[in-house]
Order: structure tokens, then sequence, then C-alpha cells
């Protein structure tokens, strides 16, 4: 049985905010879910707590591969990845200079308006980033 | 064997088993990984664990491509279990022979790679020398008390001939007629 490691409360906190503001400020998003980079949920909104933990371990595994895709591709370092489906959009960011590494996924359905859920997840990530830099 | 002519087998086992590293021993290529910081020392102490897949390819006896995939060790990510398994003509088990749950968890892989289907099936055993460790005799026991018959080599996954001994011995397996396969 894993036990998920302890990413500090104070930071925690301060992502868990960020979260709300997202979804305050953006039409369409449903739930987000942030991620260490080995898969451990972080914070989520909206995400009942074993599809949270499911979706930690795959948006972990997405961002691992597309990491890996872009190196072998020359183009450095995998920074988001956009999954359109039918009723609705999921993207998967990379949080700048969190220690430890993470990433945050968020999906929103057909209401929202890409550009602006791009807009708003690189703004939260940017928040979460800075939090988490020490 | 894919439409191509390649074979693609499959290596898993928990986290800390050596998965990557036995790829990377014998892949012709440089392998790929998606290794990514662990924080889940309790489980296991090591700087990094894999998060998707490892991928390499190796051409056995000058002729027969083999496409080599590992898999995360870690429950979580049994969703990459199921999609890498997909198509794959055999399985490699790697347990650590050092870790104090390891026979529960070559019987908790077997049974999830194993039940219901006839992939072939080969086991290798780590760190057998270390101490606490148990001997490859006591894996084998367990697997017989289940009916299992399957191959067991100790490995060390830094040693090619070592890796390639499993990969040898599961292409076998995977070229004999279904029913004189050994199952899981």
């Amino acid at each position: 049985m894993t036990t998920a490691p302890c990413f500090g409360r104070v930071a925690s906190g301060v992502a868990q905010k960020q979260l709300e503001a997202l979804f305050g400020a953006t039409p369409g998003v449903v739930s987000a879910v942030l991620m260490s980079a080995d898969g451990f949920e972080v914070v989520s909104m909206q995400v009942g707590k074993g599809s949270a933990g499911r979706l930690a371990a795959m948006g972990s595994s997405l961002t691992a591969i597309g990491s890996a895709i872009a190196r072998e591709a020359g183009i450095v370092e995998c920074q988001r990845m956009i999954i359109e489906a039918q009723n609705g959009t999921v993207v998967i960011m990379q949080v700048p200079s969190a220690k430890p590494p993470m990433s945050l996924a968020v999906v929103s359905n057909t209401e929202s308006s890409l550009g602006q859920l791009l807009w708003a997840a690189k703004n939260c990530c940017a928040a979460i980033g800075k939090a988490f830099k020490e | 064997m894919s439409a191509d002519g390649e074979f693609k087998i499959v290596f898993t086992g928990p986290m800390g088993a050596g998965k990557t590293t036995a790829i990377a021993t014998i892949s012709d290529d440089a392998p790929v990984s998606t290794d990514v910081l662990n924080n889940d020392h309790a489980t296991f102490d090591k700087e990094s664990t894999t998060a998707g897949l490892d991928y390499g390819r190796i051409v056995v006896d000058g002729e027969m491509a083999v496409r080599l995939y590992g898999t995360p060790g870690q429950n979580r990510f049994k969703f990459m279990w199921e999609i890498l398994s997909h198509g794959a003509a055999g399985i490699i088990i790697l347990i650590d022979a050092s870790q104090a749950d390891a026979i529960v968890q070559l019987e908790y892989f077997v049974d999830v790679f194993g039940r219901g289907k006839s992939v072939p099936i080969v086991v290798g055993i780590g760190r057998t020398g270390q101490p606490g460790s148990l001997a490859i005799d006591a894996f084998s026991v367990r697997l017989e008390n289940h009916g299992l018959a399957l191959p067991i080599f100790g490995v060390d996954v830094r040693q090619r001939a070592d890796v390639l001994l499993l990969v040898d011995t599961l292409l076998c397996m995977v070229e004999a007629p279904a029913d004189a396969r050994l199952r899981a």
C-alpha cells in the first residue's frame, strides 16, 4: 500500500485557492487536478477522491511521454498537451519552477473557449509555481 | 508477432525491480525513458521512477526484431499496464528478492498479467545475493503451490547476458506450440 507523500501545507493551500480562482473566472471548467510528476494528487477541484488519483496518475504518464516525444523530436521540453474530445477539452500543463516537478490537468466542457482555457491555466500554473518554488 | 514481423515483449514488475535498467542494458538503440523525480521514498528509496513507459529494440540472432516495452511499477499506473500489454507476445516479470513482500509481488504480477490469458511469462529474480533475500526456490515453490510452472531465473539486470537469457527463453516459449507452453 502506497501512502501519498506530503507536498507542503502552505503551498498546497495556495494551490487550492488558485484552482478555486480558476473555476470562478473561467467558463466551462468542470474539474482540475494538480499532480506531482510521479503521479500523486497534490490538490484537486470537483473530482472524486478515487478519480482524482487516477487522473493524477494518467496526467503524469502523459506528461512524461510528452516530454520523451519532445526530446526525441529535438524540440526540448513539452510544456502542455491538449486533448480535444467530443464533449470537452483536457489541458495538461507543466507548472514552471515547481519543486518537486508538477503538472496541472484542467477538464472543461463545450462551453469553454480553448484560448481562454489556456490563458487561465497558464496564469494558474504560474501562481502555483511561485508557491512551490522553494 | 506484429504485422511488420516484429515481436513485442513487455517488462513489468514492482517499483525498483530493474525494468528500465534491463531494457537499457540490451537495447540496440538508445532507449526511450520517461523517468521522473520519485517522491515516494517510503515504497522505494531511489531518485527517479518511470511514469509512462520504457522502450527499446533489439535484433536477436541477426534476424528477429524484438520491441521491448517497460511498464511503470506502481499500482496507480495500472492503466498503463493494460495499454502496454495489448498485443504483447510475452511478458517478463522482474522481482527484487530483497524486498520483504517479494513473493506477494510475484503472485500479484503473475495474476494481473497471466490470469485468463495464454501469453507466455518468464520471471527474473534480482538481488538474490543480498542479506535477507529469498532464494529463487522460494519463488518457484510458491508458484507451484498455485499450480504454476514458469521459468524463473536469477538475474542481474545490468548484465546483458542475464537479460538476454530472459528474452531468449521467452521467445522460445512464444514460438512453441500453444499447447506445449507453460501457463500462468
